[in-house]
């Protein structure tokens, strides 16, 4: 399933640096793919991925797809950012449980004039920047 | 092991913006205020200072020019370790770690006498340019930091979380912030000290929503100096002593955020270290007279009240609001007016809340005097309360 892109203006304004292992994940997500890595010895996911497996420590793994919908587990909007987040200010940033199997963090993308509530369904989606992507869920709000 | 630990001494400058400007013609140099500290902190405990055999520092900011702070104030002070001279540096848990490590030093028997001391310089570095660093702490720096977290937002979505969870209120949650005021107020070594209404906190603008700027912690300055010695060493000096009961620590092997689902703001990790320094202690929560927490902010306080099990879980925020949690009340916390008040020199923070403990214990904290104290427990943390570290104390008079 492909992701929903999110054209923002600018460039990251702290990118991600990208190893051998990680270059996979972000290329993925520039096609619009979310990846992780799942083992192949004990088969549990793991985010962000990881070179070997947190709980059993086998570094045999795959990539694997994650699921792209979820919900609100909890949220904030950050007033007060650091001097490269400034002009963003205030920005939205919540956990999401996916699949209320695998919980993450990232940027909340939030309609204009919508209510944030924990428990609201969320999405996945790529920020896509100028100089790359990020990734971050899209919440859907109730009207 | 039958030697157990004692603070004999303790000294700490009001905590406040002490550090200078790069541009201002006179600086204050760090050196110069810590020494005083330590001479103070050592004439309070009576004893010589070629006694000592170790001093475990908590590192200085990346602002201190001075490079290899501890062998240099050694130096100052003509000090001649047999035990160890360190710096120790854990993230939020620094003060907390080093002085389990003095502790360590008296318990292994390579002291009899040991200090724990620091500074903390940061307060001329605006907020938002300190954060650039403190923000490569908030998770994965590559996969977190991107997203624009900050330190506090993630306690901000524990208070997200506990507002839906229990229905507390926001003013249930600013009601820490207003009793911390209060002890504060009675506290000669805190840096806000003008009393504060529920209204006042509420309306502030917001920080990390929920959060305001009274329920996040003030930028601050701070050094202190503990004086920790053999119980043996304390019993000859003839005065009031606090020993070390006992000691828990746990690392739930997880930074800010878990990716298997669980209760986030459970604060396992505080409930297991706990529950580690009671049964070493042989106590329970219901024994403890006072705390002093690590929580930066109103709602860490909360959840720290329930993890360590002072208070039911769910019932933190309608506690703090009723006033049990109040100086008076059944299980006073943040006597010194806690991180929100008292101050946050966040690396020596966990120095100035043993500074309290020690007030407390030896009967001498003035108007802020819990009646009767005896036994006190403190936490640290890092991350998200990702890790713990529970220590109990009990005066000796």
């Amino acid at each position: 399933m492909m992701m929903k892109v999110h054209k923002v203006a600018g460039r990251r304004p702290y990118p991600p640096r990208v190893s051998a292992f990680t270059a996979v994940f972000w290329d993925e997500l520039k096609q619009g793919r979310f990846k992780t890595t799942q083992c192949d010895c004990c088969g549990r996911q793991t985010f962000p991925p990881k070179v070997i497996c947190p709980h059993c420590w086998s570094d045999k793994l795959s990539w694997v797809d994650l699921p792209l919908q979820g919900e609100l587990y909890s949220w904030t909007r950050i007033h007060a950012a650091p001097t490269v987040f400034q002009p963003l200010a205030p920005y939205a940033v919540g956990i999401v449980e996916l699949d209320k199997r695998l919980r993450l963090a990232c940027p909340l993308i939030v309609p204009g004039g919508a209510t944030v509530s924990i428990g609201n369904k969320i999405e996945m989606v790529v920020m896509e920047f100028e100089d790359g992507p990020l990734f971050a869920a899209s919440v859907a709000t109730a009207r | 092991m039958n030697r157990r630990v004692a603070i004999i001494g303790a000294s700490a400058l009001p905590v406040g913006k002490l550090q200078s400007a790069r541009t201002d013609p006179i600086q204050v140099l760090e050196h110069e205020l810590m020494v005083r500290i330590v001479r103070d902190a050592v004439s309070d405990a009576g004893i010589d200072k070629n006694d000592i055999n170790s001093a475990v520092f908590t590192v200085p900011r990346p602002y201190t020019r001075q490079s290899y702070f501890h062998t240099f104030l050694t130096s100052h002070l003509r000090l001649r370790h047999t035990g160890v001279a360190m710096e120790v540096m854990g993230n939020g848990m620094t003060g907390a770690l080093a002085f389990d490590q003095a502790a360590n030093q008296i318990l292994l028997g390579q002291a009899d006498i040991a200090l724990c001391l620091g500074i903390n310089m940061e307060s001329a570095t605006p907020s938002y340019e300190h954060m650039m660093a403190s923000m490569r702490s908030t998770g994965d720096v590559d996969f977190h930091t991107p997203g624009g977290f900050t330190p506090i937002s993630w306690y901000a979505m524990d208070a997200m979380r506990y507002m839906h969870e229990f229905g507390a209120t926001r003013e249930q949650l600013a009601s820490v912030a207003v009793k911390n005021r209060a002890h504060a107020a009675l506290n000669p070594l805190a840096q806000y000290r003008k009393p504060l209404t529920l209204e006042e906190v509420v309306s502030q603008r917001p920080i990390v929503e929920p959060l305001g700027l009274y329920d996040v912690p003030p930028r601050g300055d701070g050094a202190a100096c503990l004086v920790l010695a053999s119980e043996d060493v304390a019993k000859t000096l003839g005065k009031p002593y606090t020993v070390l009961k006992g000691r828990g620590f746990f690392h739930e092997g997880v930074h800010q955020v878990d990716d298997v689902p669980g209760d986030m703001i459970a604060f396992g990790a505080a409930a297991a270290a706990a529950k580690a320094a009671y049964r070493a202690s042989g106590i329970t929560p219901s024994d403890v007279d006072f705390a002093e927490f690590y929580a930066p902010c109103t709602i860490v306080e909360i959840l720290v009240s329930e993890a360590i099990g002072l208070v039911g879980k769910g019932q933190g925020a309608r506690a703090a609001a009723e006033g049990r949690t109040r100086l008076g009340g059944d299980i006073p916390i943040s006597t010194s007016g806690g991180l929100t008040s008292r101050g946050h020199p966040a690396l020596v923070t966990s120095l100035y809340n043993l500074v309290e403990v020690v007030d407390q214990l030896h009967g001498r904290a003035g108007d802020r005097q819990v009646h009767d104290a005896r036994l006190a427990v403190t936490t640290g943390e890092l991350g998200n309360y990702n890790a713990a570290i529970v220590h109990v104390f009990e005066g000796i008079r």
